[in-house]
C-alpha cells in the first residue's frame, strides 16, 4: 500500500458529526465489543492451559501413564501396517511413534482416509488394567505436502482413484 | 485523488475499474484451474482443493490486518496524521474480518472429510478464533468511539495491540503441536512443499484474492468518505433549519445561540 494517493480530507475528524447520536444504540455496540473482548479472552485462556499440546507421543503417552490413568488425553502417531481388524464396535490398531507402540482400541467408525501408515491422533485415556489405550474419536494429521496422484499416463485419473503405493483408501 | 470533493478515493476511477476487472479474470481463471486444471491430491482426494480458497483468504486477512496496522501507525504519527489513514485502517480491517470468518469457515468443510472433525481445539484455531473476536471488536470499538480525533486515535491504538495476534497465528503451527499441518508456501526455510499446476493454482488463488481485496478495500474506503461528507451535510442542515426556525420565532439569532446537535 502506497499513501500517495491519501493525502487530505474535506472534513477534519474533529468536526465530523457522530452519525448516530442515539445513546441506547451505543450501548449495545458497546456491550458487544465487550462480549467479543470476553470470548478473545477466555479463548486465549484456553491456549494457554493444556492446549498448548495439542498431543502427546505415544512415547510420552507411556512414560506418563501414571499420571495419565483415567484421564483423556489425545496421543499421536502412526497407524502400524497390517494391525487394524475391525469388529463391530468399531477397530483395533497398533499405534507407533518409530520408539514406543501402543495397541488402541477405538469405539466407532475411523474417518475416512484411517489407514495403514495414516498418522493419527486419538483422544481416549488407558484401560483401567492392561496396556490398551480407549480410543473414543481418531482425528487425521495430515501433512503440508501435496501431490498429484502417482500416474504416467499423462492425464488425472477418475476421482478417487487409488495412487499407487500411497497405502491409504479413500 | 479527488479527496477536496468530499469523496475522496484509494485509487482514481480508472485503476478502481482496473482492479475490478483483474480480480473478476484471476476468480475466473482460479474456478477453471482450481475444479478442473489441478489434479486431485494423491491422499485427499478432491477435499484438497478447497485450499486454493483457504489459504487465500487466510493470505488476505493478514495483509488486511497489516494494512490496518500500518494505517493506525501513521495515523498515531502526528507528522502523517491524516483521517484518509483512520478511514482505510476500518476499511481494510472489515475486509480482514471478512477473510478470517471466511478462513475459519473453509477451514472447518476442509477439516471434516479430512481430519475426521469439523473443529480442533488447537493453537492453529483458537488463535485464528481469537484474530476473528479481536478484529470484530475493533470494527466495534470504531462505531462506539466514533469518527472523532480522538476517537480515532483510540480505535489505532486498539488496532496495533490486535496485530500482535498475526504472527501469533502464523508460527503457531511451528511453536506448538497442532492438529493443523504446518505452513506449505510460507515456510520458515521458504521451501514450498507444492508444486506444478497444484503450486500454480494456489498462487493465482493469492493474486485472485489480493486484487478483490484492493477493489473491495477501495470500494469500502470511497464509501466511508462518503458517509462522513453526507455527514457533514446533515448537520449542516439541521443547524440550518434550527437557526431558521429561532428566526421565525421573532428571536434575533446569535451563533453562539445554536445548540449542540
Amino acid at each position: 500500500m502506497t499513501g500517495t494517493v491519501l493525502a487530505g480530507d474535506p472534513a477534519p475528524a474533529s468536526v465530523a458529526p457522530w452519525g448516530r447520536p442515539r445513546r441506547r444504540a451505543r450501548r449495545w455496540v458497546a456491550l458487544g465489543a465487550l462480549a467479543a473482548a470476553g470470548v478473545a479472552i477466555v479463548a486465549l485462556a484456553v491456549v494457554l492451559s493444556d492446549n498448548v499440546v495439542y498431543f502427546r507421543t505415544v512415547s510420552e503417552a507411556l512414560r506418563e501413564r501414571e499420571s495419565l490413568a483415567g484421564r483423556r488425553f489425545r496421543m499421536a502417531g502412526q497407524v502400524v501396517p497390517g494391525t487394524i481388524t475391525e469388529n463391530p464396535q468399531g477397530v483395533m490398531f497398533a499405534l507407533t511413534d518409530g520408539a514406543a507402540t501402543v495397541r488402541v482400541r477405538h469405539r466407532g467408525d475411523p474417518p475416512q482416509l484411517f489407514a495403514d501408515d495414516a498418522p493419527v491422533v486419538c483422544e481416549g485415556r488407558f484401560a483401567p488394567r492392561g496396556t490398551v489405550f480407549r480410543s473414543e474419536r481418531i482425528m487425521i494429521r495430515h501433512g503440508n505436502e501435496y501431490r498429484p496422484p502417482e500416474v504416467d499416463t499423462g492425464r488425472a485419473p477418475p476421482v478417487g482413484a487409488e495412487p499407487g503405493g500411497a497405502g491409504r483408501r479413500r | 485523488m479527488t479527496a477536496t470533493t468530499g469523496t475522496g478515493r484509494l485509487f482514481s476511477v480508472r485503476v478502481e475499474a482496473a482492479l475490478g476487472a483483474a480480480a473478476a479474470a484471476a476468480f475466473g481463471a482460479l474456478a477453471v484451474l482450481g475444479l478442473a486444471v489441478a489434479p486431485p491430491d494423491a491422499v485427499q482426494g478432491d477435499a484438497q482443493r478447497i485450499m486454493y480458497l483457504h489459504v487465500p483468504t487466510a493470505w488476505v486477512a493478514y495483509l488486511a490486518f497489516g494494512v490496518t496496522a500500518l494505517a493506525s501507525g501513521l495515523y498515531l504519527w502526528p507528522r502523517t496524521r491524516a483521517v484518509a489513514w483512520d478511514r482505510l485502517a476500518g476499511a481494510s480491517a472489515e475486509i480482514g474480518v471478512l477473510c478470517t470468518g471466511l478462513t475459519l469457515a473453509l477451514g472447518s468443510l476442509w477439516g471434516r472429510p479430512i481430519w475426521g472433525v469439523w473443529w480442533a481445539w488447537d493453537a492453529r484455531l483458537i488463535t485464528t478464533a481469537v484474530l476473528f473476536f479481536l478484529y470484530l471488536g475493533y470494527l466495534a470499538l470504531r462505531r462506539v468511539l466514533g469518527p472523532t480525533e480522538a476517537g480515532a486515535r483510540r480505535a489505532a491504538v486498539a488496532a496495533l495491540v490486535a496485530f500482535v495476534d498475526v504472527p501469533i497465528v502464523h508460527f503457531s503451527v511451528e511453536w506448538w503441536r497442532t492438529l493443523h499441518q504446518r505452513a506449505t508456501v510460507f515456510t520458515p526455510d521458504l521451501s514450498p512443499s507444492i508444486e506444478g499446476v497444484m503450486a500454480l493454482t494456489l498462487w493465482v488463488g493469492v493474486l485472485a484474492f489480493t486484487l478483490g481485496y484492493l477493489a473491495l478495500v477501495a470500494l469500502r474506503y470511497r464509501i466511508a468518505g462518503l458517509e462522513a461528507a453526507r455527514d457533514a451535510a446533515a448537520l449542516e442542515r439541521a443547524i440550518a433549519a434550527r437557526v431558521a426556525a429561532a428566526a421565525a420565532a421573532g428571536g434575533t439569532v446569535e451563533p453562539a445561540g445554536v445548540p449542540a446537535p
